[in-house]
């Protein structure tokens, strides 16, 4: 195991900071491309090179909180932001982020938080709930991605139906996103969603199908609506994280470096791949990247004492889940640069696109 | 030669209104039933439609082109009615909306007393009161959904009519005659200039239908401008191998003049009242339209309160005469556009040629009249990157002439979801000059800066992050180590401060270098 300064926080070399450059531009482009934060790829990784789980977390929080500013200005700009739902749920998502904190300090801290078991405790629960919600998005993403190929029709909305159906007073009229939905429904999913970018990082991919799913918001108003709320959570996460001592700046300006050029190339890239194809490489590397998360985990509970294991195995369990992390986010970056790199071809190869009929003579 | 839309209700009397005003216009009437009917036959699958824009999720590709469809088969089928008849009176949603730029439609929206409709789903559906209520509260939520979803505006906003009637105080015969007598007037007829928007739409939407119809090109994004036989198709860069089959699947369109496909990712709009292809304002749009694989939509706003020709007007009392056999002929009422709109279009064909020339061109139009009409012209479903509002308001002075094109600015980005801007603002904000370069050398200075600082002073960074080391001993005496939160609070506060301020300077960095590079 990496010698962890102070207890947290990982040695820094030139080897390592530039794979913390290249999780952030890998993790970037992916989130320009999916429309998400990135954090899915960005925290295993992260995790993958000694740090932290908590750390990971925490700093990946900070990171999101200055990335999800500058992004969602552009949205507002289109109309895309419905600030009155995003408001109703900050309240809670504030909740669930401090609970999340919460439980993450509290297993960091559990052998004082030194070595291999104070780490271990946290980041076994980090990977676990990663697995475990991930893969549920994963595999609606690729069903609802085959199910819209064949029929040609969205996604099922029997959750948004059946919430209808209850009577649930306080409505609220969200007028962007154009929905009545109950308020105690907002509140829980904006609990829901605090808890799980508190505890993984990963907002988007729950804030988002939320909206669309539960209250039925169209998708560029959701994607809109949550990069807003990113803000405010990535902003309260990064104070409750910084409070409890687990943000690690030098992580966060790496993954900067990485992140705000990897993002431009990923929204190019949406451009030019069908939207059918987007679910599916999106689902494939998230999947991937639940592997990745799953085949640590028998470290950790060697780590816990849980599990009988050889410690010398820890490295193999390590390099594959990190090699698997890194194949998941280099084969769909470079699937995304590859098509990036072609759709720019073909406007340079068919600049003039004029196509003039002959003169045609007016129909009698 | 006049259009009618009236907006109903579910069991609101609108059918009744707009049967009884066309019998007493000697009109035809035509209702979305008879549309939807029609667009069925067609084999779109409008059922579908309308659940998937009542309960919004994820809109796929397929539902979109499918939607596309159903807005060209009715717009086409709507104006082959409207062609086919001196008058026409239509009775639906929001059939006003499908006819986007054609002035001097009168809009009709009727509300019925809720009592009143209550009693009547009860009555004709046998439910009792408090499911009819519900009834009718379901389907006027789902008529408003799907109005926002196709179209972009508020069903129930008074302002996208001409005439609110209540039939709750009126009668059917009443209210049968007060329209009769808005129908007559001036502002209701209709004008060469408003003739020629509607050839527009027509010919745009059998374009639609057609290329929609056709194998080749029926799973194909595009969007149809016409103007005056001159048609534009834009289309999404994976779907270039369509673009060979356009002109032949449009080919036998009647008065259709020229084809145009340009491939572009998104559109631009651009409003003005006198285009000039040599102005710097050109050379900026094209650029930006280069970099964003954009094609540019043209707008030109003329101003309203040209004088009347006197040969031309018409007495009121005669409106009603039927017109010649085709509506080009008709002059009625006042005046208040040009006789001949081909006749100064202010340069609006030689900047669409232009554009044309480096496959950049989205179509154009004329709007005459204020911020109102232009946003009533405007498709508020058609994904604009950007607007750009050129000079306009020329004939104003100058101090006014800026704050209406401001007023403008606000007026059109408030309502379209782009982002809208003025002439000055666009190179400013959209391309790189030497502002941009001062800006990015600054902000790379300080970035550079705060990283060096970062990561030449790690451990007392990380001692002060982690509030142990040097950090512990400098507040054990202070007021921050008695409350046990404080040290805490003071790391938090720096991380929050600090982390977006990084965030800013390279991000501008990075926008920066795109900006030169034209990746942004």
């Amino acid at each position: 195991m990496v010698e962890l300064l102070f207890g947290r926080f990982i040695e820094m070399n030139l080897f390592v900071a530039l794979q913390v450059v290249v999780l952030g531009f890998i993790g970037g482009t992916l989130s320009g491309f999916i429309g998400s934060g990135g954090a899915f790829f960005m925290t295993p990784g992260m995790m993958n090179l000694g740090v932290p789980g908590v750390v990971a977390v925490g700093s990946n929080i900070a990171h999101k909180f200055g990335k999800a500013m500058m992004g969602s200005k552009k949205h507002g700009e289109y109309g895309n932001v419905d600030k009155r739902l995003a408001l109703c749920m900050v309240v809670t998502s504030f909740i669930g982020i401090r609970l999340a904190v919460m439980i993450n300090s509290a297993l960091f801290g559990e052998s004082g938080g030194h070595g291999e078991g104070g780490t271990a405790a946290s980041n076994l629960y980090i990977s676990m709930v990663f697995i475990f919600i991930l893969s549920l998005v994963a595999i609606s993403m690729l069903r609802d991605a085959l199910k819209s190929d064949e029929e040609g029709g969205g996604p099922s909305m029997k959750i948004a139906d059946f919430i209808s159906k209850l009577n649930l007073p306080p409505y609220v009229n969200f007028k962007v996103a154009n929905v009545r939905v109950s308020l105690w429904v907002v509140m829980i999913c904006g609990l829901a969603t605090g808890y799980l970018a508190g505890t993984i990082g990963v907002g988007g991919f729950i804030g988002v199908p939320s909206m669309i799913y539960i209250f039925g918001v169209p998708t560029a108003v959701a994607a809109g609506s949550e990069l807003y709320l990113a803000m405010f959570m990535g902003a309260w996460g990064a104070l409750n994280y910084a409070f409890e001592g687990f943000v690690d700046l030098r992580l966060t300006l790496l993954l900067y470096l990485g992140s705000l050029l990897g993002v431009y190339l990923g929204a190019y890239g949406v451009k030019v791949v069908k939207e059918v194809m987007i679910r599916v490489v999106t689902g494939l590397i998230i999947l991937l990247c639940v592997l990745s998360r799953a085949v640590a985990v028998p470290m950790y509970l060697r780590q816990l004492e849980w599990l009988s294991i050889n410690p010398d195995w820890d490295k193999y369990f390590n390099g594959a889940s990190k090699g698997l992390l890194f194949f998941a986010g280099i084969s769909g970056s470079l699937l995304i640069l590859y098509h990036v790199i072609r759709g720019y071809r073909q406007r340079r190869r068919i600049r003039t696109t004029l196509i003039e009929a002959a003169a045609i003579p007016e129909a009698a | 030669m006049q259009i009618i839309c009236i907006s109903r209700g579910t069991f609101s009397g609108g059918k009744d209104l707009a049967e009884k005003l066309a019998e007493r216009l000697g009109y035809a009437c035509l209702s979305r039933e008879e549309v939807i009917e029609a667009a069925t036959k067609e084999g779109i699958p409008v059922g579908k439609l309308e659940m998937a824009m009542v309960r919004p999720g994820i809109f796929s590709q397929r539902l979109a082109l499918e939607r596309d469809h159903y807005l060209a088969f009715s717009t086409a089928y709507l104006c082959d009615k409207i062609m086919e008849n001196d008058g026409l009176v239509y009775h639906g949603r929001t059939g006003h909306l499908l006819l986007s730029g054609v002035r001097h439609v009168l809009r009709v929206r009727v509300l019925a007393d809720e009592e009143q409709r209550i009693r009547t789903v009860m009555q004709n559906l046998g439910l009792d009161r408090d499911k009819a209520r519900k009834y009718i509260q379901e389907v006027d939520e789902d008529r408003k959904k799907w109005v926002h979803s196709m179209y972009g505006v508020a069903w129930e906003d008074a302002a996208n009519y001409d005439v609110v009637i209540n039939l709750a105080y009126i009668s059917l015969d009443n209210a049968a005659a007060a329209l009769m007598n808005v129908a007559q007037l001036p502002d209701f007829q209709m004008t060469p200039a408003a003739a020629k928007a509607l050839e527009d739409l027509h010919l745009a939407a059998r374009t639609r239908l057609a290329l929609a119809r056709d194998e080749r090109t029926h799973w194909a994004g595009v969007k149809v401008r016409a103007d005056r036989g001159v048609v534009t198709v834009t289309y999404l860069p994976q779907d270039a191998k369509v673009a060979e089959f356009i002109p032949a699947v449009c080919r036998n369109l009647p008065r259709l003049k020229e084809v145009r496909a340009t491939m572009a990712m998104t559109n631009l709009l651009w409003i003005q009242e006198e285009f000039r292809p040599d102005s710097e304002l050109y050379e900026q749009v094209v650029e930006l339209a280069t970099k964003w694989n954009a094609a540019v939509e043209l707008i030109r706003l003329a101003p309203e309160g040209a004088p009347p020709n006197p040969e031309e007007t018409l007495s009121v009392e005669t409106a009603q005469e039927a017109a010649g056999p085709t509506f080009r002929q008709y002059n009625g009422g006042i005046e208040d556009e040009p006789s001949d709109p081909a006749a100064d279009d202010g340069g609006l064909k030689s900047t669409l040629d232009q554009l044309a020339k480096v496959g950049k061109s989205g179509g154009g139009r004329v709007v005459y009249g204020g911020q109102h009409q232009l946003i009533n012209a405007i498709d508020r479903t058609m994904p604009y990157t950007l607007v750009v509002i050129g000079e306009v308001f020329k004939s104003k002075g100058h101090a006014a002439m800026l704050r209406a094109t401001r007023d403008l600015r606000n007026f059109l980005g408030d309502r379209i979801k782009a982002p809208a801007v003025t002439a000055d603002e666009l190179g400013s904000h959209y391309l790189f000059g030497k502002r941009d370069l001062v800006k990015a050398a600054v902000f790379l200075g300080a970035t550079l800066l705060l990283y060096f600082l970062v990561f030449t002073h790690e451990e007392p960074i990380l001692a002060f992050l982690a509030q142990t080391g040097w950090y512990a001993e400098a507040i054990k005496d202070t007021f921050l180590a008695k409350a046990h939160w404080g040290a805490g609070l003071l790391v938090s506060l720096v991380v929050f401060i600090l982390v977006p301020i990084v965030a800013y300077f390279y991000g501008s960095v990075i926008t920066a270098a795109l900006k030169l590079i034209k990746m942004e």
